[in-house]
């Protein structure tokens, strides 16, 4: 008798146990809904067409996700500077967010292997006189405040000891200072300065040349002890790769050499 | 469901960059309330003028300081100015937004101040030989001033809050802007968010404390 209420107990405690251990995958594929931080003034990864609806690589790839997991994608507009906040709050699953997977930040979030590479290039105003990454040692230079190229130009602009470094919040912040004079020249990845440059919505500027920072390897990020969904994005970018959807959307929303994904030497 | 780990050593270690960045939010609040000062006396001198062109553009800078929002103030100052090749640094950007806000505010508290001061006054200084401006300059003003004072120190706390506004416009020395780099660089937002939080609360506290004092010191009878 004893015994049994013991194994009862024993019972509805692992019954309980089990059903708090739902993870956030489960949570995803229950609610029905994937929810994707994406930067959406950052084109061609993401940004509006004409009538609003979010667009590019980033918007596509959230969109393949939700379709492999059998759910529905809903894209939530983040800046750069509020992707954590937006991850922590519960107010997003899955950041796709053209994201540099840095050792810092791995502390905070969980990052799964590349979904994408950047390279960066140097864009310039054309009065500023620069023609290259060098030339702009001791000018005024700016990028967009928290990313990966900021964070390089700026300790670049502390070891040359002069000139100034300018971080603004937004993309277009950034290319309409430049634009204007007000900084003379900025690094950003070069998909974003071609298509920024060929809007034609700035005048003056032009991409100068390659900037050499290391390749900016860009990941997805959730949760960081969210391991099931990790593994899940890891596998889904691995795909992406393997069925020829990365060269296509690529192709669609870039142009040009495909970015090689993969570090030679060494496994991740 | 917030699922966070704290990690507090890491933005106690970054304490000294963010005290850094204090000090020139004071520095930016301070030189704006001083500019913003002077140009109110001059807007409150405008408007008593009589003279309906100095009158009218004293009207008109109080209207838009005091109806539009403060971010729109100083992204006009860095990049509307910027549109007509004016280029000002987001320091000096920064600055003249917020003296320009703090002027549009400061020449309100003066109208209320002056209402409070009966007119007899002006006609008893003038009766004795004074000129008008001598008048107010040694009757009106000082008591303007007095009155004037607690108020102001809100538009001096309003002041140093506002720096924060700064980071639109490329702003990476004061507190907000450190505070933003720090978040961006390792993703801890809300532990140097909490702490710039406690330094805004403990400048603006100690601004308010400070000016009570030297108001109980100053204008005691």
């Amino acid at each position: 008798m004893k015994a049994s209420v013991i194994a009862l107990g024993l019972l509805a405690a692992t019954a309980l146990t089990s059903q708090a251990h739902a993870d956030k995958l489960d949570d995803i594929i229950a609610s029905g809904t994937l929810r994707c931080a994406v930067v959406l003034d950052f084109p061609p990864m993401g940004s509006r067409d004409e009538s609003n609806n979010p667009i590019g690589f980033d918007v596509d790839y959230c969109n393949d996700l939700a379709k492999a997991l059998g759910v529905t994608a809903e894209i939530v507009e983040t800046p750069f500077p509020e992707r954590i906040p937006a991850l922590m709050s519960g107010r997003v699953d899955v950041g796709v967010a053209s994201t540099s997977d840095t050792l810092e930040r791995a502390k905070t979030v969980g990052m799964s292997v590349p979904y994408f590479a950047f390279e960066m290039a140097v864009t310039a105003n054309d009065k500023s006189g620069i023609k290259s990454f060098e030339d702009m040692k001791g000018k005024i230079v700016g990028a967009t405040a928290g990313t990966f190229e900021a964070i390089a130009l700026e300790k670049q602009v502390k070891e040359w000891g002069t000139g100034e470094f300018r971080p603004y919040q937004t993309q277009a912040d950034v290319f309409l200072a430049l634009s204007q004079g007000q900084i003379d020249a900025t690094v950003s990845t070069s998909t974003v300065a071609q298509a920024n440059v060929k809007t034609g919505k700035f005048a003056g500027i032009s991409v100068v040349g390659k900037a050499p920072f290391d390749v900016d390897y860009v990941s997805l990020f959730t949760n960081r002890e969210e391991y099931g969904l990790i593994n899940y994005l890891n596998l889904f970018i691995n795909q992406q790769v393997r069925t020829g959807r990365y060269a296509e959307l690529y192709e669609k929303w870039v142009g040009g050499e495909l970015p090689d994904l993969t570090v030679n030497g060494v496994y991740r | 469901m917030f699922n966070y780990t704290f990690h507090w050593n890491q933005a106690l270690r970054s304490l000294p960059q963010m005290l850094d960045g204090a000090l020139v939010t004071l520095q930016i609040a301070i030189l704006s309330m001083a500019i913003g000062l002077a140009i109110a006396i001059a807007l409150t001198l405008f408007r008593l003028s009589g003279n309906r062109i100095l009158s009218g553009f004293a009207t008109t800078w109080v209207e838009v300081a005091r109806n539009t929002p403060a971010l729109f103030q100083i992204y006009m100052a860095h990049f509307g100015l910027g549109n007509f090749g004016i280029h000002l640094s987001p320091y000096t950007a920064l600055l003249v937004g917020i003296a320009f806000n703090n002027a549009g505010y400061l020449a309100e508290n003066f109208r209320g101040a002056l209402k409070a001061i009966p007119d007899t006054q002006t006609r008893a200084g003038r009766s004795l030989g004074m000129t008008s401006l001598q008048a107010f300059r040694w009757i009106i003003m000082p008591q303007m001033l007095r009155i004037a004072f607690l108020p102001a120190t809100n538009q001096m706390v309003w002041a140093i809050l506002m720096t924060s506004l700064g980071v639109t416009v490329g702003m990476n020395t004061d507190l907000a802007g450190v505070t933003q780099e720090l978040n961006a660089r390792s993703f801890r937002t809300f532990e140097f968010f909490a702490l710039a939080a406690v330094i805004y609360y403990v400048i603006a506290k100690a601004v308010t404390l400070a000016a009570r004092a030297f108001a109980w010191r100053m204008f005691r009878y």
